[in-house]
This record gives C-alpha cells, structure tokens and sequence, in this order.
C-alpha cells in the first residue's frame, strides 16, 4: 500500500468515529426509549438494552394525550403553509425575476429590509392582531404567515434569473403570455428548486416550536413540539417516555432528510453561496 | 432585445407579485410598524388602558440589570458561531479530498442541522444531566472527579447550550464550506503539491484565503441566526438557573408573553433589531474587503 493510500484509510477512519459522535444523541435517545428506569443512567452505557421495552412508546402513542394527535395538527400545519409558501414564493419570485415594472426594484428592496427584522419584533404586534382578527389560538395563527417566507422568493427569484432569456422570448413570439410561460414553460424548469424549497419549508414547520408556543394555547391543538413539552412538564421523571417521544419528533425529519438528501443539501448549499 | 419583452404586460408584475406582497404586508410591515409605535407606550395585554409614554421603555432597557446579563449572555452564546465555523473547516478540508465514503460522511455531520429543535434539546437535557448523565459518566470514568454542573449550575450552564449550538451548527457550516472548496482548482492544489509544501501549509495559506468570502459569509449570517434564536434555550432551560442562560431574544419573549409588558418588550425587540442592521451593514462592507483573490 502506497502511504497515500494508508493515510486516507486513517482519516477515513477518524472522520468516522468523529461523525458517530455527532449522532450519538440520537443513538442514545433511541436506545433509552427501549430501555427500562432503572437502565438510563447506567454506566457504562448500554447501548443495547437487556430487553427491549416498548411500552414507552406505546404510551405516548395512545391515551388522550397521544402523539397521534399532535401528528396530524403538525401535518396540517406544515402541509398547507408549505404549499402555500411554494406557490406564493414561485408566483412573486416569477414577478420579480422575469417581468419588468414600475417599482419592482422599491418593492424588492423593501423584501431585502424585512429580513433584517427579527421575529422577536414581530411576535408582539402579531399576537395582537390574530387576537383582534380571531385566529389566535387556531392553526390558522401558524398556517397563513407560514405561506409567506422571503427566503423562498429570494431563492426561487434566484433560479428564474438563471432561466435562459431567449426561453421567453421565443415563447412570447409564440404568442403566449406570462402565465402560460410561467405555468407551461418555466414551472415546469423549475421543479430541483421547488422541491428544495418543499423540503427545507417543510422542515421549518415541522421543527417551529417558537410560533406555536407564541400563537398556541389550547392542548388539542398542538403540534408536535409542544405536544413533547408539555408530555415532559407532565412526566418529568419518565426519562423513558421522554425519549421516545423526542423519537417521535425526530424521526419524521430523519426519513424526509433520508429522501430529500440531494435536494436538502443542494439547496442549502446553493442559497448560502450565492448569498 | 431582453428589456423589450420584458416590458410587456407590465400590469402582470403586480398580479404575480401581489398575493405575496398582501402576506408580507400583513405579516411584516404592519406588524413591524405596530412594533415600533408599541415601544412608546405601556401596552399591556387585557389592559384596555395603553398611553403613551415616549422614551420610557427605552430608559426602563438602559436602567435594566437583566437586560445587561442578557447582553453578556447573548455575547457568550454567539462564542459558539466562530467555534462551529472553524470546526466545520476542518472537517470540510479532510472530507473534500482526502477520505473514502465522502458522501456517508457528509450526510451523517449533516444530520443534527435537519433535525433540530426541541425534540433534541430535550436528548441533550439527558446527556448533560450532572449527577448521572452519559456525558459526566464519561468524565468520571476518565478521571474527573468533579464533573461539571453543565446545564444545572450557572457558570456553566451557558458554555453547555453552546455545545448544543456548536453541534447543531457544524453540519450546515460544513455544507457551505464543501460548496466553497469544490470551486478551488484542483491544479493550484496540484502546483502547491509540486512546490513541495506541506499540507497545513496548503490549507493555511491556500485554501483559508480562498475561502475567506465564504468564513465572512457563514460568521455573518451564523451571528444574526442564532441572536434571533430562542427556542431550544427556552425548551431547556427557560432562561435559568437564574439568568444564567437568558441572552437577548429570551429575555424579549419572557417580557412579553410571561410577564405581558408588551410595550418594553417591543423597545428591547427593536434593540436587537439595532444589533443585526450593524452585522448586516459589517457585511455589506466587509464583502469588498474580504474578497482575497
């Protein structure tokens, strides 16, 4: 074996051990949830219990309390503002890129300044307002200002701009207008890049523990984070419980990451760098 | 030419742009100006008596012993942004060229990012839990005897959410930095090679510089990310023990919703406002001066 051969095996190796740390946590939590009381803290650790115990995760899956519940309100949730941030996001990002205005160059800069504003300022006035206008404490609280998200305009504004010119030009030779060339023509192009946005929005929504601990009171409508709140402020002993709910909330975005790998990483490469 | 097409069915820009622009007006600009004019009165929530009480709040912030920790906490917690960066360097250099399974490898750092928020905060309680925790099991069996308090004690509970920031942000770090170094030439690496230097010395004076755009990028927008972060803090911790672990954002979010002084919180908001337009203006004219190449 050549040296060069023998030192890439060694940092192979060592980049390996270091990325089993990284995930360790995981590991931990889900050997913890099969485990009994009295093996949580046992040192040195078990990483494969003695029986495996599933009753931990049958508890937080049934009961009034079930995570069932919290499932389906952060499915809905993070369904339909994904889907509406998707479209909006497409439909301004289209506007912005490919057809020209008067004060589409104010308007974008004013979207530039609104991401400079953290959600800090913004959380007073809104609790406020869904207050005055009868959506707080419903789903509606997260769902409607989940649909609009500036990072995506920026990002889909970022692929529409790279979209061959000559592309549109042709098709308005053609005879069509901006919203068949959208719809037909560049939606079609676009489909990486929305896909990208799909996940990452997704992700946002599912993991939001913020808004909805902010616009959310009422336990029959909590999603998923607060749902595991609130199971650890109600069994704060039940280390085993504990962990196999941060299972159940953790393992939604495991396989989504597990899919959408390519995508994920793509887009969060490509939407810092070209800044 | 472009400009020509362009230009027709002007009128559509504003349908295209409009049911965005109508949510963001919503859900941003009225709000932000609501914000701004709340921070001059003493609203309180179900107080149906609001005044106007001008500068106060913004006195009150300045007079605030807590708002200080606050400030020093926050300091202490954005500690781990430059720590995640330069660890997410190293591990990009050796991932980019020099391991076999880049792409396991890569997933695997990657993870953490994807999976955040509180379900991992609460994992993170776990380990770090002082009597007997994994983590000070660990230490014991090395050979500390006295382990740290990590989340339990107040002079440690802040370097222990940085762990948990440091390890959430690596992935993403890393991520950029991979996109960053594919983009160096193979043959300057190669002709680096040739002249004989060493590879630290490659990576010191080749690879750093050529990525220094892109550590200014991740330093910005890593500091405004997680000054605006209060969530996993909130879940851990809410702030304790004492204020040990309150930074900035935390402390915006207790004055409003756990105390209901809507109106200070709204003058402590736009504070923080303050502190993210000076790191968005650093990186407006630090992106000309940084560019090393």
């Amino acid at each position: 074996m050549t040296r060069a051969l023998v030192q890439k095996i060694v940092l192979t190796l060592l980049m390996l051990f270091f990325s089993i740390v990284m995930i360790v946590p995981f590991l931990w939590m889900i050997s913890t949830s099969f485990k009994t009381p009295a093996e949580v803290f046992h040192y040195p650790i078990r990483w494969i219990p003695a029986d495996f115990h599933w009753e931990h995760h049958l508890k937080i899956w049934t009961g009034p309390n079930s995570f069932v519940h919290y499932y389906l309100n952060s499915l809905k949730v993070a369904l339909l503002g994904t889907a509406g941030a998707v479209l909006l996001s497409a439909l301004a990002a289209y506007g912005f890129a490919r057809i020209e205005f008067k004060g589409r160059n104010a308007l974008f800069l004013i979207y530039l300044s609104m991401m400079m504003v953290p959600p800090q300022v913004l959380f007073v006035p809104k609790f406020i307002m869904f207050d005055w206008a009868g959506i707080y404490n419903t789903h509606w609280a997260l769902i409607l200002p989940g649909m609009f998200t500036i990072f995506g305009v920026f990002m889909m504004r970022q692929f529409f701009l790279s979209v061959p010119y000559e592309i549109s030009e042709a098709a308005f030779l053609d005879g069509a207008g901006h919203f068949r060339i959208f719809s037909r023509i560049i939606l079609p192009m676009a489909k990486p890049s929305l896909a990208t946005l799909a996940i990452i929005d997704f992700s946002w929504h599912w993991n939001d523990y913020e808004n909805a601990l902010v616009f959310l009171i009422d336990q029959d409508l909590f999603t998923v984070p607060l749902g595991l709140q609130n199971f650890i402020l109600e069994n704060n002993v039940d280390y085993n419980g504990m962990m196999a709910a941060a299972t159940a909330g953790i393992i939604p975005m495991i396989l989504v990451f597990l899919i959408g790998q390519k995508y994920i990483i793509e887009g969060v490469a490509s939407s810092a760098v070209k800044g | 030419m472009k400009t020509s097409w362009m230009k027709r069915q002007q009128y559509l820009g504003y349908l295209f742009i409009g049911p965005n622009m109508l949510g963001v007006l919503l859900f941003f600009i009225v709000p932000a100006a609501y914000s701004f004019y709340l921070m001059f009165t003493d609203y309180k929530f179900m107080n149906p008596d609001t005044n106007f009480i001008g500068m106060a709040n913004i006195r009150r912030m300045l007079q605030d012993e807590v708002f200080y920790t606050a400030i020093g906490n926050t300091l202490l917690f954005l500690l781990s942004v430059p720590l995640s960066i330069g660890l997410a360097f190293v591990v990009a250099v050796v991932l980019n060229r020099s391991v076999f399974l880049k792409k396991t490898l890569r997933a695997l750092y990657f993870m953490p990012y994807i999976t955040s928020g509180v379900a991992v905060a609460f994992v993170w309680m776990l380990l770090f839990h002082p009597n007997n925790g994994p983590i000070n099991g660990i230490l014991r069996s090395l050979g500390v005897a006295n382990p740290p308090g990590w989340l339990s004690t107040m002079d440690t509970s802040m370097y222990a959410i940085d762990i948990i920031w440091i390890w959430f942000m690596l992935g993403y770090n890393m991520i950029i930095y991979l996109a960053a170094l594919q983009e160096v030439s193979g043959e300057l690496l190669e002709a680096a090679k040739i002249d004989g230097a060493r590879t630290w010395q490659t990576v010191r004076t080749i690879l750093w510089p050529l990525v220094s755009p892109t550590t200014f990028l991740l330093l910005i927008t890593g500091l405004i990310m997680s000054i605006k972060q209060f969530g996993i803090i909130q879940a851990i911790t809410q702030g304790g023990p004492g204020n040990s672990t309150t930074v900035l954002s935390l402390f915006i979010y207790q004055n409003a919703f756990r105390y209901y002084e809507m109106g200070y919180a709204s003058a402590i908001s736009w504070a923080l406002f303050l502190i993210i337009l000076l790191f968005t203006a650093a990186q407006w004219m630090g992106q000309k001066r940084w560019v090393h190449y």
